[in-house]
């Protein structure tokens, strides 16, 4: 078993809600602190009300008041973001060493743009393998399920360049 | 300036997202549903590049693989 990291995560709904679909969702406890702002946690609940109520998991909810900075409005607004993401990017501020999780093409753009680390669930999935949370065989078949049993949308042709090098991994 | 051109397409689309939708138009904010979703659909296409879709998955490719943290 693997030491548990020191890095926090601040969540987006997306992550959350596809990792749940996969059965995967506990692979976020590698991570020392999964932040979770009260705008994504409702989004999450409405969308996938089982999600957060697993007992395994310890993700801390925060109460956030979105920034009002101009220069952060502008990023957001300009990427057309909606609450939970603007609510997300502001908790990030909190955290600025944190890795943000969002499979939301614009708020991870948003994200790069203010200059913070950025990943999705492909990278949680295939993080797993390196931190031996699951073997290559195990991500191999969530990979191969993914567009029946999630609501994350990627080019199958992708999803097998990916099956493909893992095949090829030692 | 002309124009563009466009088209008809039929679509379900649930009823809460469509009384935001219209919401926005009777209170001025756009000329008429229309002209909502055409808005919508430019700006979701202008973040959602297939090129910037394909690059951060590959990014998270190489992070998970080949991270240290």
């Amino acid at each position: 078993m693997t030491i548990k990291t020191v890095l926090s995560v601040v969540c987006d709904a997306g992550p959350i809600i596809h990792l749940d679909e996969l059965g995967c969702l506990f692979l976020l406890n590698d991570f020392d602190q999964v932040l979770i702002a009260s705008q994504v946690w409702q989004e999450v609940t409405h969308h996938r009300p089982g999600a957060l109520r697993n007992s395994d998991l310890s993700f801390q909810r925060v109460n956030v008041n979105i920034c009002s900075i101009p220069t952060f409005q502008s990023v957001v607004s300009s990427l057309s973001l909606d609450i939970g993401e603007q609510a997300a990017l502001t908790l990030m501020q909190g955290y600025p060493d944190a890795i943000f999780l969002t499979d939301d093409a614009a708020a991870r753009l948003a994200a790069v743009t203010l200059g913070y680390r950025v990943h999705g669930t492909i990278g949680i999935l295939l993080r797993a393998i390196r931190r031996e949370q699951k073997t290559k065989y195990d991500v191999i078949a969530i990979l191969r399920n993914l567009a029946h049993q999630s609501t994350l949308h990627i080019r199958p042709q992708l999803i097998q360049e990916i099956i493909e090098r893992l095949e090829k991994e030692q | 300036m002309s124009k563009a051109q466009t088209t008809v397409i039929q679509t379900e689309i649930p009823i809460s997202l469509i009384a935001q939708a219209q919401k926005l138009v009777d209170a001025g904010w756009f000329r008429d549903i229309d002209d909502l979703f055409s808005d919508a659909l430019r700006r979701f296409l202008e973040s959602h590049r297939e090129d910037l879709l394909e690059e951060f998955i590959r990014q998270d490719v190489e992070w998970g693989l080949a991270g240290d943290d």
